[in-house]
């Protein structure tokens, strides 16, 4: 039985269900090409994306990085906590996991608001059609993120439910989540 | 704990011989010809949806949404003989769909899950035929067969036939998340997980489509690098590997109402 745990660990290369890792793999191809049509059309009008990315706040973008990455680091504890069979600190872990991607949507759909005040709509122009298109499809991602977190909870709070591997393959999904958004930080709102 | 019935042990060995016999027997004896033949029938009809479209009509890649009307009126004409033949063929074998989806139908009545899966996704994708396939034909055709109409309701034809083809996909979106909540949460191990996330990967492209209702040019128009050169290679993707999961299931198919097992070469390598 020793043996075969430990082969079972030997075995075990990645966090969660190696199937989790396909789809990382394929949304980050997914997203290296957005990517790669946005600096694309912002090679062929600097000018315009530099006049857009300029309308942006920094600090919003900051802040949501900051708020994201808190995020990536209480779904983190929670994995650590749930290795060491300690539930009730991986429970609130993932709670506040939840609360900072709430805070995070907040932010954003106030983001956008502000942005459609000022004249900045989804085809005003290219930059912003690229601003709302990335940031809503990670928005998209997100929502799904909590369908995800939501599974993590269920885990967590029955013993008799406990799957180590789903906690984990809830995690890698979030961190994925997180992982874009940096990128799409630094492409809308650092790059110039 | 499986529940296999297995058929009678004279039946379930194709005997050996020259080759028509043993076609003979598959076609008689093999308990797995309906799905076998459901998924032939499923290859067959994608190879030629795709040249239909492609080839025969030349309605995809889509044509520029910002064209005006003189152009859309010349982009009819020029496909006079084409969309009459190729979407002849299409109104032909629309029908063979209910094949696929009833096979993918079967994959969930196969699994741990409920059968309110299976039964949710049949609908929908009955239902989405008519948007995601038929009104694009139908428009299309009508206003190749029609060259003689004003102009303006042509140039509407061409608009309604895109944008119902690429604005409604919505149907997909929930088919595809059906289909994945059933692959994640089976016990039966009828496909591998990562072809779940796949499904949820295609379903996203689904989102990505939407906006072609708002613009007219760029990369999210219906024309545009991402709402549907991307959208489509993603979608190659996931059609070239669910017919392939579809294939792998129907090998492995015990008619049990457990796991499925393995393939017989992978349960060798494992021993």
């Amino acid at each position: 039985m020793t043996e075969l745990t430990d082969k079972n660990k030997r075995t075990r290369f990645v966090p969660g269900q190696p199937d989790m890792w396909a789809f990382v793999l394929f949304e980050t191809l997914v997203f290296t090409a957005y990517f790669g049509f946005y600096l694309f059309y912002r090679a062929k009008s600097p000018e315009l994306f530099l006049h857009g990315q300029a309308q942006l706040d920094l600090r919003i973008g900051v802040l949501n990085t900051l708020v994201l990455l808190l995020s990536s680091w209480s779904v983190a504890r929670c994995v650590q906590s749930a290795r060491v069979g300690a539930y009730r600190a991986a429970l609130r872990d993932g709670y506040l996991t939840a609360f900072l991607g709430l805070a995070f949507m907040v932010s954003k759909v106030l983001e956008w608001a502000r942005q459609i005040r000022m004249g900045n709509g989804f085809g005003s122009s290219d930059f912003f059609t690229y601003y709302f298109f990335l940031t809503g499809i990670h928005f998209v991602h997100l929502v799904i993120g909590f369908v995800v977190l939501g599974v993590l909870v269920y885990q967590l709070r029955s013993a008799a439910r406990r799957s180590q591997e789903l906690v984990e393959t809830c995690a890698t999904y979030w961190h994925t989540v997180d992982f874009l958004w940096v990128l799409i930080f630094a492409l809308l709102y650092v790059v110039r | 704990m499986s529940t296999v019935m297995t058929p009678p042990e004279s039946a379930a060995a194709p005997p050996s011989g020259p080759v028509h016999r043993r076609i003979a027997w598959h076609l008689r004896h093999n308990p797995k010809r309906e799905l076998w033949l459901a998924w032939w029938v499923m290859v067959a009809f994608y190879n030629l949806f795709f040249p239909m479209f492609f080839v025969v009509a030349q309605v995809q890649p889509p044509p520029q949404p910002t064209w005006d009307l003189a152009t859309q009126v010349h982009w009819f004409d020029e496909r006079h003989l084409g969309m009459p033949i190729g979407f002849g063929i299409i109104f032909a074998i629309a029908g063979m769909t209910a094949m696929n989806n009833a096979l993918i139908a079967y994959s969930m009545r196969r699994m741990s899950v409920s059968p309110a899966f299976g039964y949710s996704y049949l609908l929908i994708y009955s239902l989405s035929a008519i948007p995601g396939l038929l009104l694009l034909c139908i428009a299309l055709v009508v206003g190749t067969l029609r060259p003689e109409r004003n102009p303006e309701t042509i140039g509407w034809l061409y608009d309604f036939a895109f944008l119902s083809f690429d604005g409604t996909m919505g149907v997909f979106l929930i088919g595809s998340l059906i289909w994945m909540v059933a692959i994640l949460i089976d016990k039966n191990r009828v496909f591998p997980k990562w072809f779940g996330y796949l499904n949820l990967c295609n379903a996203l492209t689904e989102v990505v489509v939407a906006p072609c209702w708002i613009f007219q040019r760029g990369v999210l128009a219906w024309n545009g690098q991402i709402a549907w050169w991307l959208d489509m290679v993603v979608f190659g993707v996931y059609q070239v590997t669910f017919i392939v999961m579809l294939f792998q299931m129907i090998r492995r198919e015990d008619f049990g109402s457990g796991p499925l097992p393995d393939l017989p070469r992978k349960r060798a390598n494992a021993s």
